[in-house]
This record gives structure tokens, C-alpha cells and sequence, in this order.
């Protein structure tokens, strides 16, 4: 279970190491390259209207806004609903410097990094010993509250938000970029998505990735091994929280305005719809989740009350019919063979999740 | 002889292990059946699938037979109010509750054919200790009263049939034997017993029966008689002095 | 400052905040299970009763228990969905679900009702009662006398009744609760209608104090939570002396310092707690 998404990857190289293996791997790095560049022109291909643009950069920050939940949820399995707080903090650390100073947007990124490290680590100190549901509640009523205080507070714009937040600035030596539009935005809203992704697939390698794992299986059998839990806990608490907020910092540039609305119902929704409309553990779920979902609002939508209804549905019929995501559905349905030896390690997985779980007494 | 719990091609399989394999076993009227096997057996996992309980997530195959009826598809509630009273290891009485709560749960069914009923007064006869400590919570109690407790909830219940698993577990040596005679007297008023004991010694003495369970098989079946002499039983039950003893 | 009347206040508010949270206490004690849609509950359950109210001539009190009733079905509906999920207690996929049910009514609620706000109007809230220089409504009397009457009477079952000591069993140990021949499942049902009946049953007695709005919600489950965590999980009594102490720390929070920072000066109290006593967090 712990290496099952990684196993696809991992089984290329595991028989022979030598050349094929070697092959293999430069082959799958052309072909992501390839797929990188394919996915860079699509919104060209696509018509290149600033609607076509919109959509894709908004698809690239509300994934990489997801993705730092889906660390939490995939690799804690805890759910955090405060992460619209760094999402928040991310938009406002763009807003405030860039209208009052005009700073470039280097000095905002280093500020939503900055401060969204500096809430997650008081709020995952204040939730260190909380799990499942009162570490959930915690979080959840620390967004609301947060919300409450940026609503009433004169200095961040109160309930009226910031406007005229200037273009994206960022010096880069020789040359300068500087955007405003979704076409112009859409580099860098897909690099911060590669570089996201890049920085999840490492964490996932990496030790405390590893570690948390361990926590997330067995907690007490990792503490009896020499990890300290809560510390784990803790580190990728505010590991994830500069990856939503860097999302939010774009996200201010793309609409040149932030307001509480960034703590919106919505956005926690999104965020963890999408992972479990593909499924946890999985690199790309929060990308193919929030592609998935903004097409249904932007190209089927029904009204913005009627969308609430569909992603709320979405997000309650998949727990209840397909807890485990849209992927492994669709690779238990055209992989008999390989089916067989999935649902093993899955049912052990199911099992240790819910031990892990249960009732402690 | 007319049997009433008997399981038909029982299996139990967690994820891709088998913790029972085909088995086959009957209660007897007024017999007390001991299964007996080594830790890991499947003991436990064939008792807790004839009460179609667990608390994991095992699948269950082949069929439970009560009184003649197939109840192998019924859910564990209702089992338990069709008679089949089960008491199993470990956590058995409600802590939070008291004695006299726990108790009260208990609520006889409508059909009475074929059950043992005993009344409130019988049941305190039994177990003196449970009525002087009735407004204790469950946590208060010590093993052996969270034994009998467990035990007065199963007989209030109106058995057809009891099962029991580790009803020594936890218990000073001298209180195993008294259990036991409790139970045995039961069985002698009719009630047929299932008894799962890591000690065998003690069951044997009191059981009419038993099946010796290997790896979630059933290896040998026989009268406790016949089977204290068996040489899988002395070996690893009863020690090594005794099948010493039968070489020298 | 006005003691006496912002201790009025105080009692109102927070019979207000423990009848809201009643039945959160009981279904995370029993059942678990977080439930946070309770929030767009208490919503919904506050608009079917505004809409029966202004579209017929049906009076308060009947309106309310329509919309009790609806409520109650609607409970019924959504722990059926649930069922298998809280059967094997996967909690963090049932937390998730209630959210998503949350969103799910709000969006319904924004369909049916609009976005615009409205009152429930209740001739006891237009009914003053004086005494010397405190007053209060004939409503706010209502709230106050009805949640002590609903802890007392909720109190009384679980501690006193066989179907308390179900309950009870089966927040325990739904496993052991089979084998004394108790389902668990229509016990799970039962307790989920009592939360959907007692949340519905805050919403018409509270929700007429204020405005309404289908966007609503998200306050009610911040300060059942604080209540839930403060007066210990499941802890009937617990939950009524801090919803009562909670509502004056609102009314004289909002007259000394601000109103607008309540919410987040109760969180912060909660806070401190979660900091300074995290054992006292234990879900048994």
C-alpha cells in the first residue's frame, strides 16, 4: 500500500538495473517533457481566447491550492480545513505590498512563503496533539475565525477586500516579466504548477515524506522506532501550507483583487473534492480533479447555487460509492489481471486505515 | 443425535489469508463442546463467525446452521436474539455502563421455543457477586465479575446455545475451575455449550467433547475422554512430561 | 454598562448556543460522528420555517414543527447514504461527507430561497417583558426555559432509560452492542434524526432572534464545536454550563471590548485550552 502509486514506476526499474532500466527512464522522462510541452501549448491550440487562458491558469492555482491539502490528506491523513487561511494569506501577502509599495512579485512570493510558514507553524503548534476530527474542527474554526478578523479589520481592506492590485512584476536579471492577463499569467501559473508537482513528488521520496508514511500507518509502532510523531506531524503541516499560499498569491494577480471571499465555502470544497474525486497518494490528483471540475462549472455550469449542488453531491457520492477515487475505479475496471493483486494490497491498506481509526480506549 | 449449532464448510478469509478452512463441527443437545488448538489457530475466528461477529472485516463463507435453520446470512443482532449467545474474548461488558445497565439491555424475544429461560433470581443465584456490586460501572469490576457479567447477560438473554470464548483468560487459577462448574452445571440442565480455552487441561475436565483446530483446520474430534490420550493434545497441551511419562 | 441586562443577554445567548449544540453533543458521543453540515441545517431547518410562515397562514408554532419534521427526514435520508461509512466508523470519510452535505444544502437552500436576507417573524419576539431596567422578549424567555427543559429531558433518557443505556452501549462499543442483540445501525439512524429534530427545534427558537440568511451556518458549528470540546465530548451537563458561560463571555465581550471580534475571542479561548489541556480532548 505505501508504494502502490509509486509501483507503476518503480517496477520499471526494479528487475534489471543496467540499461534498460536506464532506457526506460530517460524514455518516460522525454515522454513527460513531451507531455509538459503539449500541455504548455493546449490553451494556444485551443482557440487562445482570454476565456480559454482564464481557465487554464485558473486550473493551474486551484491545483496547486489543492495540492498543499493533499499533502495533509495523503501523507497525514488528516483533513485540514485551514488551509484557506495560507490560500488567503498567499493572496494577501500580494495585495498589501504590491499596492502599498510596489514591490516586484519575488518580494510577494518571499512574503506568502514567509508568513503562511509562520501561521502554519502556530497553528500546527496549537494543533500538535489534535487528530482526526478535533484536529479537522481546530482547523475549520481557525479559518473562521481568520476570515472574521480579515472581514472587520480596516487594514486588510475589510469586507470590501483590496483593489488595483498592479501587474505581476518579476525581474528576472536580463529580462522582466510582467503580466496581467491570463494569456500572459499562463507561464507562470503552469511553471508554479511543475514546480509544485516537483516539489510534491520529492517530498514524497524524501525522509520526513517517508516518515510520515510510517505515522500515518502505524503511529505507535513509528514512535517505538525512534520518530517523534508529533514533530512529523507537525513539519509537513508547514511543508504544505506555502503551496497553497502560493497559489493564492497568484491567484490576487489573476483577478487584481482579494477580498474574505478567498475564505469562501467554495474554495475549501475544491480543494478536497478534487483529491477525492481522483484519489489520494496520487501525484496528479489534484490537477485532473480541479480540471475536471472547472470545466463542469465554466462549460456545464448550471448556476453558481446549482454547482454547488454538483460539487457537493460529487464530493459525498464518491466517498460513498468510490471512496477510493475515479483512478482506481478506472484501473479496477480495465485491468482484470491486474485488479487482482490491487484490491490485496488495497483491502490491507483499507485495513490499516481503519485500525488506525478505530476506536482508541 | 439432534444437533443444534452446526456449521457447514465454515471458512473465514481476512484479505488473502484463510483463518478458517472448511470446517465442519456440531453442538449436541445438552453437550459441551470444547475447541482447542495452538495461539493463531483460528479458535477465536471460527467462533466469532458462527455469531457472524467480528470486530475486523473478514468474509465469511459456507453455512451456520441453529436449530436447523440457515442463519449463516442473518447479521450478529439478530442472531443473538434468535438465541445464539456469544461471549467473547476480551472486551465483553460495557465499561461505561453499570452492572445492573448492562444487564438491562437485554431484552428476551418474542419466540421462546426451544430457549433456556432463566430468571433474574436464577442468574443472581449463580453469580452472588454481580448483585452486590450491581451499581458498579463495568470498569470497576475485576476480570472474573466482567466474566460473570458477561456470563448473566448471555443466560438473561435466553439461550439456545452458548459460545464461549476464553472464559478463563484473565482469571486466578482458583476461579477457572469454579467458572467452569458453573458452566458444566448449565450443560447438565440441557444447554449446549461451545467453550474456546487456551486451558485445555481444565475444559477437559468438564467437557463432553472436543475438536482440536491446526492452522484453521479441524484435525482431530472426539469424546474428551478419548482425546486426553491423544497425542497431539498431551503434546502440546499437557506438557512434555506426560507423553514423556507414556514412553518411559 | 448595563450588568444586570447584559447578564439577561448573556443567559440568552447562551441557552441559544447550548440548544444549537445539543444534539452535536449527543451524535459525537454516541455516534462519533462530526456533522458539519449541522450549521447549514440549523440554515435550512430556519428557512422552511420562514417560507411556511410567509407563504400560508399557518402559525408559528405549527410551521416549526413542519419544519421539525422535514428535518427529521431529511436526517433520516442522510445517515441512510452514511450508513456504511459509520458502520465501519471511517471517520475522516464521514467528516468529509457531512461537509459535502453541507455544501450540498447550502446550494439547494441558495435555489429555493435566493441570496437575499429575511426575518422570521414571531409575535413573541415583538412581546417585551420589564423588570425595573432589564427587559427581554417573550421569545428569548421561550429559548431559556425550552433548553433546560431539553437538557433536563435529554439528561434524564440517557441516564435513566433502557433506550439511554442503548445509546450509550452502543457510543461504547457498537461491535459488543450486536451480541446483547442490539442493532447499531438503527441506533446510528435514531441518534442522527435526534441531532437533525434538535438542530431544527434551535433553529426555529433562535433563529427569528436575528436576520437569516442561506449563506448562514458556519458560526452555529465554531461555537458548537467550542461547546462540544469545552464541556467534554459527549458530556450532556458539560455542554449546558459552557454554552451558558459562552453566551456571557459573548454579551460582555461584545459591550466591553467589540462585537465584531466574538467569534474569534471564543476561539481563542478555545485555543488556550487545546494548548494548555490537549488530554482533556480525549474522545472517551
Amino acid at each position: 500500500m505505501i508504494h502502490y502509486t509509486n509501483s507503476v514506476e518503480v517496477s520499471s526499474g526494479d528487475g534489471s538495473i543496467g540499461r534498460s532500466a536506464r532506457y526506460r527512464k530517460s524514455a518516460s522522462l522525454l515522454l513527460m517533457v513531451i507531455g509538459c510541452i503539449i500541455v504548455y501549448l493546449l490553451p494556444a491550440w485551443l482557440g487562445g481566447s482570454t476565456v480559454v487562458y482564464g481557465l487554464f491558469v485558473t486550473i493551474a492555482i486551484l491545483s496547486v491550492m489543492a495540492l498543499g491539502v493533499d499533502v495533509v490528506l495523503s501523507y497525514l491523513g488528516e483533513v485540514s480545513l485551514g488551509h484557506t487561511i495560507f490560500w488567503a494569506i498567499g493572496g494577501y501577502a500580494a495585495a498589501i505590498p504590491s499596492t502599498t509599495w510596489d514591490v516586484n512579485g519575488w518580494t510577494t512570493a518571499a512574503a506568502a512563503i514567509a508568513l503562511s510558514v509562520l501561521a502554519a507553524t502556530m497553528l500546527g503548534l496549537a494543533t500538535l496533539r489534535t487528530r482526526e476530527f478535533v484536529f479537522s474542527l481546530a482547523t475549520y474554526a481557525a479559518a473562521v475565525v481568520v476570515a472574521e478578523i480579515t472581514f472587520n479589520t480596516d487594514a486588510l481592506g475589510g469586507s470590501d477586500g483590496i483593489v488595483g492590485i498592479p501587474p505581476l512584476h518579476l525581474p528576472f536579471g536580463i529580462a522582466d516579466f510582467t503580466g496581467r492577463s491570463s494569456a500572459d499569467l499562463w507561464p507562470i501559473a503552469f511553471a508554479l504548477l511543475l514546480l509544485s508537482l516537483g516539489f510534491v513528488a520529492r517530498f514524497r521520496r524524501s525522509r520526513l515524506g517517508m516518515q510520515a508514511l510510517m505515522v500515518q500507518m502505524n503511529a505507535p509502532l513509528a514512535t517505538s522506532s525512534g520518530l517523534d510523531a508529533h514533530r512529523v506531524r507537525f513539519l509537513v503541516f508547514v511543508v504544505s501550507a506555502p503551496i497553497t499560499a502560493l497559489a493564492g498569491w497568484l491567484y490576487a494577480y489573476q483577478r487584481a483583487y482579494v477580498g474574505p471571499d478567498m475564505f469562501d465555502m467554495y474554495f475549501l470544497t475544491m480543494m478536497l473534492t478534487s483529491i477525492i474525486l481522483v484519489g489520494t497518494r496520487i501525484l496528479l490528483a489534484s490537477t485532473i480533479g480541479v480540471t475536471l471540475l472547472l470545466i463542469q462549472q465554466n462549460y456545464l455550469s448550471i448556476g453558481g447555487d446549482g454547482n454547488k449542488v454538483v460539487l457537493g453531491t460529487v464530493l459525498v457520492l464518491m466517498l460513498v460509492l468510490w471512496p477510493k477515487g475515479l483512478v482506481r475505479l478506472i484501473v479496477d475496471a480495465i485491468k482484470p489481471a491486474v485488479r487482482r493483486r490491487q484490491t490485496v494490497e488495497l483491502n490491507d491498506g483499507e485495513v490499516s486505515l481503519r485500525k488506525e481509526s478505530a476506536r482508541s480506549r | 443425535m439432534t444437533e443444534i449449532l452446526s456449521a457447514r464448510s465454515l471458512t473465514v478469509r481476512y484479505g488473502g489469508n484463510t483463518a478458517v478452512h472448511d470446517v465442519d463441527l456440531g453442538i449436541g443437545a445438552g453437550r459441551m463442546v470444547a475447541v482447542a488448538g495452538a495461539n493463531g489457530a483460528g479458535k477465536s475466528t471460527l467462533v466469532n463467525a458462527l455469531a457472524g461477529w467480528s470486530r475486523g472485516y473478514p468474509v465469511v463463507s459456507g453455512d451456520v446452521l441453529l436449530d436447523g435453520q440457515n442463519i449463516s446470512r442473518l447479521p450478529p443482532h439478530q442472531r443473538s436474539r434468535g438465541g445464539l449467545q456469544h461471549v467473547p474474548e476480551g472486551k465483553n461488558v460495557f465499561s461505561e455502563l453499570t452492572v445492573e445497565e448492562n444487564l438491562a439491555l437485554v431484552r428476551l424475544g418474542e419466540d421462546h421455543a426451544g430457549r433456556f429461560l432463566f430468571s433474574r433470581s436464577e442468574v443472581i443465584d449463580l453469580f452472588p457477586r454481580l448483585h452486590e456490586r450491581r451499581h458498579h460501572k463495568g470498569s470497576a469490576l475485576s476480570g472474573g465479575e466482567r466474566q460473570m457479567l458477561a456470563m448473566a447477560r448471555a443466560l438473561l438473554a435466553g439461550p439456545r446455545i452458548l459460545l464461549l470464548d476464553e472464559p478463563s483468560v484473565g482469571l486466578a487459577p482458583r476461579l477457572i475451575g469454579e467458572v467452569l462448574a458453573v458452566v458444566r452445571s448449565l450443560v447438565d440442565r440441557g444447554l449446549p455449550v461451545l467453550v474456546v480455552d487456551q486451558n485445555v487441561r481444565a475444559v477437559l475436565e468438564f467437557a463432553d467433547e472436543l475438536y482440536l483446530l491446526e492452522r484453521g483446520r479441524i484435525v482431530g474430534h472426539g469424546s474428551a475422554a478419548s482425546m486426553k490420550n491423544d497425542d497431539r493434545i498431551l503434546k502440546a497441551y499437557l506438557g512434555d512430561l506426560a507423553v514423556k511419562g507414556d514412553l518411559q | 454598562m448595563n450588568v444586570a441586562q447584559q447578564a439577561i443577554n448573556g443567559l440568552v445567548i447562551g441557552s441559544g448556543y447550548a440548544c444549537v449544540a445539543l444534539g452535536w453533543t449527543i451524535l459525537l458521543g454516541a455516534a462519533r460522528l462530526v456533522n458539519f453540515a449541522h450549521g447549514q441545517m440549523y440554515m435550512l431547518a430556519a428557512f422552511i420555517c420562514w417560507f411556511i410562515l410567509t407563504r400560508s397562514g399557518i402559525g408559528y408554532p405549527l410551521a416549526a414543527a413542519i419544519s421539525i419534521v422535514a428535518m427529521a427526514l431529511l436526517g433520516v435520508g442522510m445517515q441512510l447514504m452514511m450508513g456504511r461509512l459509520v458502520m465501519t466508523q471511517n471517520l475522516t470519510s464521514l467528516m468529509i461527507v457531512t461537509l459535502g452535505f453541507g455544501y450540498i444544502l447550502q446550494g439547494v437552500a441558495g435555489l429555493l430561497f435566493g441570496g437575499a436576507p429575511h426575518t422570521i417573524t414571531t409575535e413573541l419576539v415583538q412581546q417585551k417583558i420589564q423588570f425595573g431596567d432589564v427587559w427581554f422578549t417573550s421569545q428569548e424567555l421561550l429559548i431559556f426555559v425550552v433548553t433546560l427543559i431539553l437538557y433536563g429531558v435529554v439528561w434524564l433518557v440517557l441516564q435513566r432509560t433502557r433506550q439511554g443505556a442503548i445509546i450509550r452501549s452502543v457510543a461504547e462499543d457498537p461491535k459488543l452492542a450486536q451480541l446483547f442483540g442490539i442493532d447499531s445501525r438503527s441506533v446510528y439512524i435514531a441518534i442522527f434524526v435526534l441531532e437533525a429534530v434538535l438542530v431544527a427545534l434551535a433553529a426555529v427558537l433562535v433563529a427569528p432572534r436575528t436576520p437569516i440568511l442561506t449563506s448562514m451556518g458556519f458560526e452555529e458549528v465554531i461555537i458548537t464545536f467550542v461547546i462540544v470540546v469545552l464541556g467534554g465530548i459527549g458530556n450532556v451537563g458539560g455542554a449546558l454550563i459552557v454554552g451558558m458561560l459562552l453566551g456571557l463571555f459573548t454579551s460582555f465581550f461584545g459591550a466591553l471590548v467589540t462585537p465584531a471580534y466574538t467569534t474569534a475571542a471564543i476561539f481563542a479561548v478555545l485555543l488556550a485550552f487545546l494548548i494548555a489541556k490537549p488530554e482533556g480532548l480525549r474522545t472517551r
